[in-house]
């Protein structure tokens, strides 16, 4: 596929993630200069979303990694199989063999155990990294990533050097946890993925929501966005207020007013003091004129 | 072409002048990006942000400056400030846009990323305009308040880049340019501040600690190689056994940063086996916490000038009950004594008793020892002294303390 800013833009609503002209031209430029997308913004605004939509997109896989706090090479690049290597060398035993020629054995790919990241290197064609929470993981995995995407590239002392056939295109997410080093932020790209505007969001709505009121998609929409500026716990993520649609379009619900509100909030909203600031404001949150 | 990557390069020196740190590997990414991207001028914003901007809270200046350097179209541009010129407008506006200042109202251009916005009449896009600069004339009154105003300029995408440009501000500036309104706007950002301090601290607290080996957890991960090569899995302690001292001056120099100090230590409680708080001006008095008050008994007076020799001696007196081995101690103070008898000596011989003596100092350095600062005496006294005269320098010094 061709890479234009129109083929990305087009490819998006194929896969059917509504945005806006800021994320379509930094995924643009991320797949245009083969590099990292590093993406920042409030939980639940649609970051993972971006990796996901863009191996629908290209047509390829998506490779996760996780990250968390301890996260070590073990996990994210490879490891041997070490029940595999005795079993092996058990079975070579009877045959009488040479060091060298058990270790050779024993260290071939065969018995690698691919994590994400060697996983994603070592594809035949383009995979999608995505890189996870980065904020989470400790500030030496940050470093050793470093080496990894700028060059493609990792050492395993008994195989050599494994060079990526096919640059992956490799987003990463971070909640700011914690601050991600300078020279992380150098390396990649940068977009801030903020939750969607009334109107961005209606066409969210509606597009995964069918055969809903257009009116309820309006005024749901509406709302959720004054719920968000009310400064709250946890603001409604994206994915929140599409179940809590979903919510009242199985209760029935035609209009939104307090006692729909009321009926359903527990799906938006996760905190018990974050509902009951919500509800005792429900009437002004609804009432507010177009 | 060989003009338009000077000029990318003059825009890229106006942004590094307006305190945007933009690298040369950087500024190699955004040519090529503006030459993959094009010259439409919404999608080379786009290109350019994402190059260029690393941080969200950097990009409100880096908006101004690219509506400075890159006007719109004509019709557009009768509106703004500098119609004289269409075309680049950098000789003029050199020297201007720094952080702190506020960019004129007029020259915010209503970010037209929103589909909606695109299609809007001349007539709406001014009330448009309006309203946004009334609402960020009421934010800079109110700060992170929750006026009506506020909350229509959030729906304006953006807005979480500016919250967090208040943020770093705020985190970066010197407690001693504080206002009162500053220091209840730290107050509120200290709630994630506290958070992560929290995860720092407990993360190194879990790298130092290497107890004993946990027998189950080495056989159950032995078993994977038959036992063979078996890999050792230690125990994790609980609680570090480290008692905490926090002693910290709220004369009036220091007052902000001792009481975000203080603030900040209570939330990170649980990394110690205890945590006891004391304030001083020239006595010594408990702290605590309620309700998100502090209250000291006893009472100080705060008309009081400073003695922290006295302080020491108070110190001193009870050290059978404050201080033993596993203490640390973490004094916040300017060391300004008044030219009374800084006692030194005493802080000596407390440090010896204890795990340590750490000093943060909120003065900024190059005035330590001037005047009738004791801060050189203290010096040679203490395990060690960190500057901590902003918020992003006492989360730093507390996490190198402790």
């Amino acid at each position: 596929m061709d890479i234009t800013p129109e083929t990305v833009a087009d490819g998006l609503k194929k896969a059917r993630y509504i945005t806006n002209e800021r994320v379509e031209t930094a995924i643009f430029i991320a797949l245009a200069l083969e590099k990292p997308l590093l993406i920042e913004g409030p939980a639940g605004a649609g970051k993972t979303e971006v990796a996901k939509v863009l191996a629908e997109m290209l047509g390829t896989q998506l490779v996760r990694l996780q990250c968390y706090e301890g996260l070590d090479e073990a996990r994210a690049l490879y490891e041997w199989n070490y029940q595999k290597q005795l079993l092996r060398m058990q079975a070579d035993e009877a045959q009488d063999l040479r060091w060298e020629e058990v270790s050779e054995h024993i260290f071939s790919p065969e018995y690698l155990l691919e994590r994400p990241l060697l996983k994603a290197i070592t594809a035949p064609h383009r995979v999608v990294l995505l890189i996870d929470e980065i904020d989470k993981a400790d500030e030496e995995f940050e470093a050793f990533l470093l080496e990894l995407l700028s060059d493609f590239q990792v050492s395993i002392p008994e195989l050599g050097t494994i060079r990526a056939l096919e640059r992956p295109v490799v987003v990463l997410t971070s909640n700011r946890s914690r601050e991600l080093s300078e020279a992380l932020r150098r390396r990649c790209l940068h977009l801030f993925i903020d939750f969607p505007g009334v109107e961005q969001e209606r066409r969210i709505i509606e597009l995964k929501v069918p055969n809903l009121d257009a009116r309820l998609a309006a005024e749901a929409a509406r709302f959720v966005a004054a719920v968000r500026k009310l400064g709250l716990r946890k603001p409604p993520s994206i994915a929140e207020t599409l179940d809590w649609v979903r919510a009242l379009q199985h209760l029935g619900v035609k209009e939104l007013n307090t006692e729909a509100v009321r009926s359903a909030l527990g799906v938006l909203l996760k905190h018990e003091d974050d509902r009951a600031k919500v509800e005792s404001r429900a009437s002004t949150l609804v009432a507010r004129p177009r | 072409m060989a003009s338009l990557s000077e000029q990318l390069g003059r825009f890229i020196a106006e942004l590094r002048e307006a305190g945007v740190r933009i690298s040369v590997a950087e500024a190699i990414d955004a040519m090529k990006a503006v030459a993959t991207a094009g010259l439409e001028r919404s999608r080379m914003r786009e290109a350019l942000a994402a190059t260029l901007v690393k941080e969200e809270a950097d990009r409100a200046i880096f908006d101004r400056t690219f509506d400075r350097f890159f006007a719109g179209p004509p019709r557009q541009a009768g509106r703004r400030r500098h119609p004289e010129h269409p075309g680049m407008a950098e000789s003029a506006a050199s020297g201007r846009g720094r952080p702190g200042e506020t960019p004129h109202p007029n020259e915010r251009r209503k970010p037209a990323r929103e589909p909606e916005g695109k299609g809007t009449a001349p007539g709406e896009e001014e009330h448009e305009q309006s309203r946004e600069m009334r609402a960020t004339a009421a934010e800079r009154e109110t700060g992170v308040g929750e006026s009506r105003e506020r909350a229509v300029s959030s729906l304006e995408p953006g807005s979480e880049g500016r919250r967090l440009a208040r943020i770093r501000e705020i985190e970066r500036k010197p407690f001693s340019a504080y206002t009162e309104l500053e220091y209840e706007q730290a107050r509120e950002i200290l709630k994630p501040l506290e958070r992560r301090f929290r995860i720092r601290l407990g993360r190194r607290l879990r790298i130092a600690r290497a107890g004993r080996i946990d027998f189950r957890r080495t056989i159950r991960a032995g078993i994977q190689r038959g036992g063979l090569m078996p890999e050792l899995r230690m125990r994790s302690r609980r609680p570090r056994h480290v008692d905490l001292l926090i002693l910290a001056d709220i004369s009036g120099s220091v007052r902000y940063a001792a009481e975000l100090m203080l603030e900040l230590m209570a939330g990170a409680r649980n990394c110690f086996r205890r945590v006891r708080s004391f304030v001083y001006i020239d006595r010594l008095a408990e702290a605590d916490f309620e309700q998100g008050h502090m209250v000291c008994s006893p009472p100080l007076d705060l008309y009081a000038r400073s003695d922290f020799g006295r302080v020491l001696a108070q110190l001193w007196e009870r050290r059978a009950e404050l201080v033993n081995r596993q203490t640390l101690i973490v004094i916040l103070g300017d060391a300004r004594n008044n030219r009374r008898p800084a006692r030194a000596d005493l802080l000596r011989e407390i440090a010896q008793l204890c795990r340590g003596v750490v000093w943060l100092n909120p003065e900024e350095p190059a005035r330590w020892g001037s005047g009738d600062s004791a801060i050189e005496q203290y010096r040679r006294a203490v395990t060690a002294l960190h500057p901590s005269g902003s918020l992003r320098e006492l989360e730093r010094a507390l996490v190198a303390a402790c």
